[in-house]
């Protein structure tokens, strides 16, 4: 029953950049995973799809958005870039809309990744 | 087996399809603070097929004035065993 | 077991606090570890040193207090989010020319990596949202 993970952080991203801070504090913690050595994966479900939207700008007063980070996310190793693909759907988008490479997982898909790490933090 | 914790109620988020969508076969989840809503006979038909592996927190039951309403496929545990489903899981996630 | 909470609700705003709380007393109860607490996002405001909640409140800083002083649990705040929200201690505050400073003790001040070291390290993580 019980199946051993292999990676060791799953960052779960669930909202678009601007509105929240929640897509920047979760990228923030998969980085610092990433910069002490741990083998960190995202998974973007939901809203969270549209923060792999190219063309992104910054906000009100100059509000920083997250374009920058995710353009950090190879330079940290963080390379396994999971997509939600009912989210995909939802929003009426296509992997080909993603500005980064991503694997699209089915809904089996995305219970499988969430046996696959040791910690999973939801965002 | 992973614990699963949902604290939002399915009659005004969507924050259970998320949850529904993480669940392996084995999992279980446990319902608190509003998601507890979601034990209501009207509202448990969003966690179909989790019969036996789906829970609610007694104490928000209790204070919301819902412990008698639950439907009987809910299965009620207090705090104690929120604690007790947590060592059981390997891990939980939580979905808000 | 080895158990550590990660709060991420403000106090007062949403359950959270309280569920974190309840559930911590109850993983003592039952014999186990706890670690540690990481307050996260809007979590970090349960370590306001200026919180004055009614009196037929609970005292959510209090009641954090009482169970690191119980149980010697571990409260450590994440600092870039604490920063933001203008919660410092007394050396952020002399840093950053504040007047005064906002974090109780005995809150610490400490780094993401903290959080991940904790999940890892722990045999439960358990995180209450709002």
């Amino acid at each position: 029953m019980s199946e051993t993970p292999t990676a060791d952080l799953l960052v779960i991203l669930r909202h678009g950049p601007h509105g929240t801070s929640w897509l920047r504090e979760g990228l923030d913690a998969a980085l610092v995973a990433a910069a002490f050595g741990r083998e960190v994966s995202l998974l973007f479900m939901g809203e969270g799809v549209t923060a792999l939207l190219p063309g992104q700008g910054p906000g009100a007063l100059g509000q920083k958005g997250s374009s920058a980070t995710l353009e950090m996310l190879e330079m940290y190793d963080i390379r396994t870039l999971l997509v939600e693909e009912q989210a995909l759907a939802d929003f009426g988008l296509q992997v080909d809309d993603m500005r980064l490479t991503v694997i699209p997982l089915s809904t089996t898909g995305v219970a499988d990744a969430l046996k696959d790490h040791r910690l999973i933090l939801t965002f | 087996m992973l614990l699963h914790i949902v604290n939002r109620s399915p009659a005004t988020s969507q924050v259970y399809r998320q949850a529904l969508e993480g669940m392996g076969q084995d999992d279980r989840l446990l319902l608190i603070e509003d998601g507890v809503q979601g034990a209501l006979p009207q509202l448990v038909r969003y966690y179909d097929g989790l019969q036996g592996r789906l829970f609610a927190l007694k104490e928000d039951l209790a204070s919301r004035g819902l412990l008698g309403r639950c439907d009987g496929e809910v299965q009620v545990v207090d705090v104690d065993g929120f604690v007790a489903l947590t060592e059981e899981a390997e891990r939980t996630v939580s979905w808000y | 077991m080895r158990y550590a909470l990660l709060l991420m609700g403000a106090p007062y705003s949403h359950q959270a606090s309280h569920s974190a709380l309840r559930f911590a007393q109850a993983v003592v109860a039952r014999g186990h570890r706890l670690e540690a607490v990481f307050f996260y996002h809007d979590g970090v405001q349960n370590a306001a040193r200026l919180a004055a909640p009614p009196q037929d409140e609970p005292h959510l800083v209090d009641a954090w207090v009482s169970l690191h002083r119980e149980h010697d649990v571990a409260l450590q705040v994440c600092i870039a989010a604490a920063l933001r929200r203008g919660l410092m201690d007394r050396r952020e505050a002399e840093r950053h020319g504040k007047s005064g400073h906002s974090l109780a003790a005995p809150f610490e001040l400490t780094g993401l990596g903290q959080l991940v070291d904790l999940g890892l390290r722990c045999d439960r993580l358990v995180t209450f949202g709002p």
